[in-house]
């Protein structure tokens, strides 16, 4: 597929919004015998979605809240598979969807790198080898040993970007999560995104701050309503969006 | 490079199996987890996996063991035999429908396969077995019951035992997904079966009318098949092993075919 690193033709999400509350088999036994079904209605969440990313690039995804971004997001991550057309991905993927997803907030700092780890797909040898490193990165420090719920989440946020980006990926997808963490971490976390991008890693950011997307990316997407409204160079497509919807005071 | 393209998709039911094959740590890491959890704050520690059934079976054994002094000798060895199967069966499954309606909020966040914590529920609960194992032993040490070579044939029993359980709570674990009272509807049942179940009684004492159908009750055979070469120190008979591998073989593909076509769809259910 020449050199998309990403493409996505006509991808459909929609999610089935039930009218009633969700049925038990009590509820679906008594409509069976009046003969009346559940009403549904679909809502697409992605309507015929199409494009492509080249490897190396940084493309920034922005839109209104309930725009379909960090669906979008999910369905290059393959945790939701689209109902109809095709996503294809070349290269290990990164997440930083909600960072800490994968903790269990019974157990430490260390026992929960090793289970985001095995989460993110890595083996439990791999893991042990880069436990320094992750841990280095987090600044925990010796909060390592002890249960996640004793720390703030800055410091959950942390430990989970620490483990997430501990080696390198050829795609990063990052959903809001570049303010993440005191300054000092922001600082050494978009240290790592642009080493990262220097060493030839795709990135893909969802972010309301357009003054972020546009320090880091050379590509927008613009997504309303599930659909795809325009895509382009980062200044032609952030000026129509600025005039467009949000006119200049 | 790992490549991903929808279009390539393996059938559902190969890809979900190679997806858990890549993940194998994690079900591992997982399985570790629930046993460090429950068994943590408990000062006993393992020995209150060993005690658990020890002390069901002594209290059962005193409030019934009399009534079946003739029929059943070493009657607490009868007892915890089916005990430990039908806790097998049940508990498993209970803990994979609850572990997917309410932990699987994470599969909607990241990927991983999606029978992870359903295979790890078996997991756990085969551990669990096989701990129990040892305090069936302790009972038929101090009973003095007969230990023959028949007990070669458990790891049969066991292996059948598993993939039945396995089945059944993929099955039960999809209904879950779709209807939110299967959890309370499966329990009230189950305690019915489990009067239904000769596993404090033995089958005899049923009155012919009811015992005629118990050829129908599915779990027998499962028993049997475990309780049989300990209690009764011979191979359980052919038809009846030839019944239990049937049963849990059709119950493994009905679950993994229906739970692997459907997974996709539990993502916009949970
Ligand atoms: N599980 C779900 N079931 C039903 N509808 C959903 C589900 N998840 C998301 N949606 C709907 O899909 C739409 C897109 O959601 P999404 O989270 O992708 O928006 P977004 O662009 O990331 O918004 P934001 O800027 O607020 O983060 C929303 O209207 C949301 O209500
Ligand atoms: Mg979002």
């Amino acid at each position: 597929m020449n050199n998309n690193i990403i493409q996505l033709e006509n991808v459909t999400i929609s999610f089935r919004v039930p009218h009633e509350k969700i049925p038990t088999f009590q509820e679906y036994a008594i409509r069976w015998l009046k003969r009346r079904r559940v009403s549904y209605t679909y809502f697409n969440a992605l309507n015929n979605v199409s494009f492509s990313v080249k490897k190396g690039d940084t493309v920034g995804i922005i839109g209104s809240n309930g725009a379909g971004k960090s669906t979008l997001l999910k369905v290059i991550a393959q945790v939701i598979r689209p109902n109809q057309g095709r996503l294809y991905v070349e290269g290990r993927i990164a997440p930083l969807l909600e960072l800490g997803a994968g903790f269990d907030y019974e157990l430490t700092g260390r026992e929960n790198i090793f289970l985001n780890g095995a989460i993110l797909g890595f083996s439990r040898k791999n893991i042990a080898d880069r436990l320094e490193s992750i841990m280095e990165f987090s600044g925990i420090g010796e909060f390592i040993d002890a249960p996640i719920r004793t720390y703030s989440s800055g410091m959950v946020a942390r430990l989970g970007f620490a483990i997430a980006t501990d080696t390198q990926p050829d795609i990063l997808i990052i959903d809001e999560i570049l303010a993440v963490g005191d300054t000092d971490f922001q600082k050494k976390s978009a240290k790592r995104i642009l080493q990262y991008h220097n060493d030839g890693s795709t990135i893909l950011v969802v972010s309301h701050n357009l003054d972020s997307i546009k320090n880091l990316c050379n590509h927008v997407i613009w997504l309303e309503h599930g659909l795809v409204k325009n895509t382009g160079p980062v200044d032609d497509i952030l000026n129509q969006y600025l005039q467009k919807d949000h006119p200049a005071d | 490079m790992p490549k991903y393209d929808s279009a390539k998709r393996p059938p559902l039911i190969i890809d979900e199996f190679f997806q858990l094959i890549r993940y194998r740590d994690l079900v591992i890491l997982i399985i570790e987890n629930i046993l460090k959890s429950r068994y943590k704050r408990s000062t006993l520690g393992i020995f209150w996996m060993l005690l658990n059934p020890l002390l069901q079976t002594i209290v059962l054994t005193i409030a019934f063991g009399t009534m079946f002094k003739s029929s059943l000798p070493n009657y607490a060895v009868y007892l915890l035999c089916g005990l430990l199967i039908w806790n097998y069966i049940t508990q498993t499954t209970q803990y994979a429908m609850v572990s997917m309606t309410q932990g699987g909020g994470l599969l909607r966040r990241i990927y991983i396969p999606r029978a992870t914590y359903i295979v790890a529920s078996a997991g756990n609960g085969l551990i669990n077995l096989l701990v129990s194992i040892a305090s069936l032993a302790i009972i038929i040490f101090f009973l003095n019951h007969p230990i023959t070579l028949s007990w070669f044939f458990l790891p049969i029993s066991i292996l059948i035992l598993t993939m039945f359980t396995l089945g059944f709570a993929l099955l039960l674990s999809t209904a879950a997904v779709f209807f939110n009272d299967t959890v309370d509807i499966y329990q009230v049942l189950t305690q019915a079966l489990f009067f239904l179940t000769p596993i404090m009684y033995p089958p005899s004492i049923l009155p012919t009318e009811i015992g005629k159908y118990l050829i129908w009750n599915p779990i027998i055979p499962l028993i049997d098949i475990f309780r049989i070469p300990i209690y009764n120190n011979t191979l359980p008979d052919m038809d009846i092993i030839i019944k239990a591998i049937i049963l849990a073989t059709i119950m493994l593909i009905v679950g993994w075919t229906l739970f692997t076509n459907k997974a996709d769809q539990v993502i916009y259910r949970l």
